[in-house]
């Protein structure tokens, strides 16, 4: 998506000659464990503000531990976390009101309505009630869930789940969000959508965070990219820097988590498709 | 073509319908051994309850053999298996620990008969602590009752069919509240029978009462003497039947605890059947048309702005709505007003009984974020300082109290009319209001200190795997801990009773209101700092639902 490519590339310009702007996010060795197992140990990370950033890795490779700490929801075992440039621990009031998080695996409040649930979540924030009414109705405008504003979000299909919470982290115009696997279980057409809503963001500026497994998501999406596996940072830089040579982004990671050469083709499961 | 697509023929593997029992029970086996395995305190707590039943079985048998020879071993006998049988009914839907480790729902995509289904469900649902004790009681119940050959050979049909009644209702009625519970209208419905457990206590304890009035056992005959014929109880009066050589008798009622058993199987499976064929009542209540509702409901419209007016109204739209503290709210708002109502109906109560209202309902302060469910990061990510902690907890305690004052007032006037004790009924009030005051302190507290799951699949679980002890020891510390911190204002009505300044009654209303207020304040100025502190270790304590 050579268009995205260039609105970042103008923003950062942009940014990095009229003020020198903090990264969206920096984390110095991070850790965190759970029992004996390591889920996260010691990563480094430096992601551009302005970006469409995409956190990549397979399942338990400690992506969602990550964007937990970041956000302020987990607490780590050492590191440093900023994001916008301030410190996440000691300067909770500064990073919360600049941030919109989409957790993957925690609830909603499902017993209120979608339009309830913006509603007191702008409240909270502190928003005027008549601003928060205005943004609520038009992110379910824009989202497709107006026609379902009214029923309550227990009964939302994952893909509705998924768009209220969005609108949800989007309600306070935060500066940085953070999705952790915004489209999973998504159906395509809400994924369509989510999709516009978060490529208008960052043409504004904003910087977008979301984890995920799908390859040509992150490769038609973002213009930054951080590989990880096994809690560490395996690469991160800029969509092209962390392809390098490969064909696709898929390869690359499949290389990058040494997965590359696995060999699917013996005869363990020989039996497979066998005669019955 | 690939395995999937092959068609279910005699060459796909049969469905093991002949070893399934012992794969169940093994299973069972399993879970109770890795859940056990999970912690060592989960282990104690474990180790601590099966030696504590075995203990009390012990005494029972005990006890019941000790009333071999009594002419009433037979009325007593009877009544106790009716009142297990009547809590294997119950109490599975009520308890916290409900037996979910073979939820036949998770088995809906094998390819299992519904016969052999239910036989292995049966047998390894006799595995556990509570059939350990339900035996050793059956068992207990014959020694009593067993006399002669005929005795013997009744009792030795008796104790297992008692058992597999037992388990048989317990399963059969979880069954039948799954199905219900998994629409949203039956959770509603099902938190009714809060009530009937509430209004049950209160009928044992009248029975109880009546008991030591009458002062003999023989005042329970009647009742016995309808047990006898009740499935599960009649197969321990066959025995004694069959002891005193009336066999038609004791045939007959073998048969009815028989056919009742064969009666409960079938319904379980018939209801095991439809929960695993229908589609649930999640899909259908997503079917169903979008409700047309109002944007801002009258209340919201009322409230102010700002994070206190908007925490009250999710709170109170949380009582409404969500089950879960649906029930919690409907069995304390009950048993508050049952207590001292019906202890004030039988003439045997003190109007300070009133007070209990007060602490039922202060208890819904406690593990205030575990009610949030995972939902809680929402509000996490909104409290950025201690001062938006208080405004929260301050907040849900205004919710509270919007519920609770009223409340208090109505239940201690009332029970004051139906006592005719209206002098010291400021006195009652002025308790209440401290109390209030002080539990929503230590609810507070609790709620920052000590969080836990409360599991929203679970049909009537109330805390996680693992949390049971923090969630009891908090609330007894609680219980305890109230009184002696509203203490000033109980020992100043003491004083007025004793130094005869009943006249002076009136002041504990405003002393109360006042000590209250400000107990309540100093709770919520400890648990702020702490649950701003703790967000992070809250959030991770309340997601395991």
């Amino acid at each position: 998506m050579p268009d995205q490519a260039d609105v970042g590339t103008g923003t950062d310009v942009t940014a990095g000659g009229a003020r020198t702007a903090p990264p969206a996010v920096r984390v110095q060795g991070l850790w965190k464990r759970f029992g004996e197992q390591v889920a996260v140990s010691g990563i480094d990370l430096e992601l551009p503000a302005g970006k469409f950033i995409g956190l990549v890795g397979p399942n338990g490779a400690g992506k969602t531990t990550t964007l937990s700490m970041v956000t302020g929801l987990l607490r780590p075992d050492m590191g440093k976390i900023e994001v916008a440039g301030h410190d996440v621990w000691t300067d909770p009031v500064a990073v919360k009101s600049r941030i919109g998080v989409l957790p993957e695996g925690l609830r909603l409040f499902e017993r209120l309505s979608g339009h309830e649930l913006l509603a007191y979540n702008g409240r909270l924030r502190g928003l005027p009630g008549d601003e928060v009414d205005k943004r609520a109705a038009q992110l379910l405008d824009v989202l497709d869930l107006a026609g379902s504003q009214h029923k309550l979000v227990v009964d939302y299909s994952t893909g509705m789940r998924r768009k209220i919470g969005l609108a949800a982290a989007l309600l306070h115009n935060p500066e940085v969000l953070f999705l952790d696997e915004p489209f999973e279980g998504v159906d395509p057409v809400s994924a369509q959508t989510i999709r516009g809503v978060l490529e208008r963001y960052t043409r504004s500026g904003a910087t977008v965070v979301f984890s995920s497994h799908v390859m040509e998501l992150v490769e038609s999406l973002c213009d930054w990219v951080a590989v990880m596996a096994a809690g560490r940072i395996k690469a991160q830089g800029t969509l092209a820097e962390v392809r390098g040579d490969a064909p696709s982004l898929q390869n690359a990671f499949l290389e990058l988590v040494g997965a590359g050469g696995r060999d699917t083709s013996g005869d363990s499961l020989d039996w497979l498709g066998g005669t019955r | 073509m690939s395995v999937l697509d092959a068609p279910v023929t005699a060459t796909a593997p049969a469905a093991p319908t002949t070893g399934l029992t012992p794969i169940f029970v093994r299973l069972k086996l399993t879970l109770l051994r890795n859940g056990l395995r999970q912690s060592s305190g989960r282990k104690a707590a474990y180790i601590a309850s099966l030696v504590f039943t075995l203990l009390l079985a012990a005494s029972q048998v005990l006890g019941l053999v000790l009333l071999r020879g009594n002419a009433q071993a037979g009325t007593v006998v009877v009544l106790l298996t009716a009142v297990v049988a009547l809590g294997w009914a119950v109490l599975p839907l009520f308890f916290p620990s409900g037996d979910d480790t073979l939820d036949p729902t998770r088995l809906v995509m094998l390819p299992l008969r519904p016969e052999p289904l239910v036989r292995a469900l049966l047998v390894s649902s006799m595995i556990g602590i509570g059939p350990l004790f339900t035996l050793c009681l059956a068992v207990g119940s014959v020694l009593a009752l067993a006399h002669g050959p005929a005795g013997v050979l009744f009792a030795v049909v008796a104790v297992p069919l008692t058992l597999l009644l037992c388990v048989a209702l317990s399963r059969a009625v979880t069954t039948a509240n799954v199905r219900l519970l998994n629409s949203r209208k039956g959770r509603d419905l099902a938190v009714l029978s809060g009530l009937v457990i509430a209004v049950g206590i209160q009928f044992v304890n009248f029975g109880a009462q009546r008991l030591g009035e009458a002062g003999g056992l023989s005042t329970l005959e009647p009742a016995g003497n309808v047990a006898r014929w009740l499935p599960g109880a009649s197969a321990i009066a066959a025995v004694d039947a069959a002891s005193r050589g009336s066999y038609g008798v004791a045939a007959a009622q073998l048969l009815v605890t028989a056919a009742a058993l064969v009666a409960l199987v079938w319904l379980w499976q018939r209801g095991l059947v439809k929960l695993m064929t229908a589609p649930d009542g999640s899909t259908l209540a997503a079917a169903a048309p979008t409700r047309k509702e109002s944007g801002r409901t009258g209340l919201s419209a009322l409230l102010p702005e700002g994070r206190t007016a908007t925490v009250v109204h999710r709170s109170l739209l949380y009582i409404a709505r969500d089950p879960k503290t649906k029930a919690a709210w409907v069995t304390a708002l009950a048993i508050g007003a049952i207590v001292p109502l019906i202890n004030a109906l039988q003439g045997t109560g003190s109007i300070y009984f009133a007070c209990f209202a007060a602490g039922m309902l202060g208890m819904q302060m406690y593990n205030q974020f575990g009610q949030d469910t995972s939902a809680f990061w929402m509000v996490a990510l909104t409290i950025s300082s201690t001062r938006d902690a208080y405004v929260e907890l301050r907040a849900r305690a205004l919710a509270l109290l919007l519920i609770t004052l009223p409340y208090t007032v109505v239940v201690c006037v009332a029970t004051a009319a139906l006592l005719g004790s209206w002098r010291a009924l400021p006195g009652v009030l002025g308790i209440s209001f401290a109390l209030l005051g002080a539990m929503l302190a230590i609810g507070a507290v609790a709620s920052a200190l000590f969080p836990y799951s409360i599991p929203q699949e679970g049909a009537f679980k109330n805390v996680a795997p693992g949390q049971g002890g923090l969630a009891w020891i908090s609330i007894l510390g609680g219980m305890l801990a109230a009184p002696v911190l509203a203490g000033p204002v109980i020992a100043l009505t003491v004083w007025l009773h004793i130094a005869d300044r009943q006249d002076a009654l009136w002041l504990v209303i405003p002393a109360g209101a006042v000590f209250g207020a400000l107990i309540g304040w100093a709770g919520l100025r400890i648990a702020a700092p702490r649950t701003a502190n703790r967000l992070p270790e809250i959030l991770t304590a309340v997601s395991k639902g």
